[in-house]
């Protein structure tokens, strides 16, 4: 088609042509009208196909763009094919993952005439269902062992009475360390309901087996409650670019309950009366409802100022209070202050003030309070070449107690850590405790553990 | 070693502790260094800048636990683990985001 058409251009060119040389012919020779007219029809024909050639060329050109729009279109829905088909595939809107940790302890206790032994098997799973993402349910567990009792007694028909009580068998008990269904409302404000960690000091939210490098608890956070039956509110705001944070939580919890119901310092068995976890706000009977009048407020503020990786400062401060007796009359209340000190990846520095009072009937406002400070220095610091030495932390603790009642506790802590992992750890430490009062702890003890963290 | 009496003895002997536990990582740092010494100059402090995912990683995660690898869970488990960690830990959503953005980014399988 293309080369007709050019064919016809070149013939009416040259048709011009002709006539170009044969007008000035009529001119200087005589035309007769019969050939004026059949070269004047013959250049009129040659114009009406010049016609016709623009208008095919017009339409020719209108369908070769039809037919690469179509093109172009068809490309570009198979990009978007190919891209949709490439792109990852989306996360699930439900996703389970368990963490936790496991710990097996081997102990010695020095001047209670008992022999040394494995002690403790604790699992320690946390399960946690995200359902999307400002939704997170998580609930820990403690999975523990002990022996079991085997007990007889009777009496003789002359009235004595004989028997024995062993340690004989095991048990199993499973508690529930806390359960919590947390709402990130927006940027700066999350809500927490459940069985709520309670933020007092940092040791009951960061102080899990294999995070706290000690095989035992520090004195003193059996004063406070680990958790409480409530609602939190928390969030935090970043303070410039340079990873610092200021921090709150708000709570409102059932609060600690009387073991018997009054306000005594002590059961009619000697027992401490205070219970600071057992007011879950379901009664024995099955009924709902505070052990008391009202709950317990509290909350923490902190500050987090870091000047480089693994150089930082924490300091917090927090605190709870709220009625404990069945009649309301006695308030407990709990102030705590917390510190952590990062002085390079090698070294840390942590403790806690924990002061509290509770008033009674019998004993009036009795004082429990503790001191602990933590320090763990890592031996890699010394860029030995040797790996045995560099990965272990060597750890000390200085802890103090006074519970109110007349028992009071000074322990020194001499200890260390081996990291088979960055969480697989084998602990251990040497306690040196002096302690007087009706509650007395035996002199000396030392522990072995390890510790995973999954 | 006498028992103490007082709340205040007890925070004392604590300072004394802390202040030992201070002293004695500036000891070593010293020492350490000093055996590590470069006759070069000081080096100038870099300006202080906007702190990347893997570093706010290094400052938050590290302050209570050793860091665990990235590979260690899918990009599934860190989403889920972030949400944990940011109400457990209290953390600044801004830092939170940063933390899992590059936690997804080097996410095992």
């Amino acid at each position: 088609m293309k080369m007709n058409l050019q064919t016809r251009i070149l013939g009416s060119a040259a048709a011009c042509c002709v006539l170009g040389l044969a007008v000035p012919q009529r001119s200087s020779a005589v035309v007769s009208d019969e050939d004026f007219n059949a070269l004047k029809n013959l250049v009129q024909q040659l114009q009406q196909g010049r016609q016709q050639d623009q208008q095919q060329i017009q339409q020719l050109q209108q369908q070769l763009g039809e037919t690469q729009s179509l093109a172009t279109n068809a490309v570009e829905k198979a990009d978007a094919v190919a891209a949709a088909q490439s792109a990852p595939v989306r996360n699930a809107l439900h996703n389970f993952t368990m963490v936790g940790d496991a710990e097996v302890q081997y102990g010695k206790t020095f001047g209670n005439g008992t022999h040394n032994g494995f002690q403790l098997a604790d699992f320690a799973p946390i399960f946690l269902l995200r359902a999307n993402d400002s939704v997170l349910f998580e609930a820990g567990f403690d999975i523990t062992l002990q022996n079991g009792l085997a007990s007889y007694s009777a009496t003789t028909p002359n009235g004595n009475t004989f028997g024995y009580s062993h340690d004989s068998g095991s048990s199993t008990s499973v508690s529930m360390s806390f359960g919590q269904l947390d709402y990130i409302i927006n940027d700066y404000i999350m809500l927490c309901a459940g069985d709520v960690l309670l933020p007092l000091g940092t040791y009951s939210e960061r102080g899990a087996g294999w995070l706290n490098k000690i095989p035992d608890s520090p004195l003193g956070r059996e004063f406070l409650p680990g958790s409480g039956i409530g609602a939190m509110l928390r969030g935090a705001a970043p303070v410039g670019e340079s990873g610092q944070s200021v921090s709150y939580s708000v709570f409102a919890v059932n609060g600690p309950s009387s073991v018997d119901g009054s306000a005594n310092s002590v059961t009619m068995d000697g027992l401490p009366n205070l219970d600071l976890g057992g007011n879950v706000g379901v009664l024995n009977s099955g009924s709902t409802g505070n052990l008391h009048s009202s709950p317990s407020f509290g909350g923490r503020v902190a500050w987090f100022f870091p000047w480089a990786a693994h150089q930082d400062l924490e300091l917090g401060v927090s605190g709870q209070t709220g009625v404990w007796d069945d009649s309301g009359d006695h308030y407990y209340s709990a102030a705590v202050l917390d510190a952590a000190l990062h002085l390079g990846p090698n070294f840390e520095l942590k403790g806690e003030y924990i002061n509290s009072w509770f008033g009674t009937t019998d004993a009036g406002t009795v004082r429990p309070w503790a001191v602990w400070a933590q320090a763990g220095y890592k031996l890699a610091a010394f860029n030995l070449d040797l790996p045995l030495i560099n990965n272990v932390e060597l750890m000390g603790r200085f802890d103090s107690e006074n519970d109110g009642l007349g028992t009071s506790i000074d322990r020194y802590t001499a200890g260390y850590v081996y990291y088979i992992s960055n969480t697989l750890l084998f602990e251990g430490d040497y306690e040196f405790i002096h302690s007087t009062g009706p509650n007395a702890q035996p002199p000396n003890m030392l522990m072995l553990q390890i510790s995973y963290g999954f | 070693m006498k028992h103490p009496h007082s709340c205040s003895q007890s925070l004392i002997r604590a300072a004394a502790f802390v202040a030992i536990a201070v002293a004695a990582n500036v000891g070593i740092i010293t020492t350490v260094r000093a055996d590590d010494a470069k006759p070069s100059a000081k080096q100038p402090e870099p300006a202080k800048k906007k702190l990347t995912g893997a570093e706010l990683y290094a400052v938050n995660c590290n302050r209570c636990h050793p860091e665990r690898y990235p590979t260690e869970f899918n990009s599934g488990q860190w989403q889920t683990l972030m949400t944990h960690m940011r109400v457990r830990a209290n953390l600044p959503a801004k830092q939170a985001k940063e933390i899992l953005k590059y936690l997804k980014e080097e996410a095992g399988n």
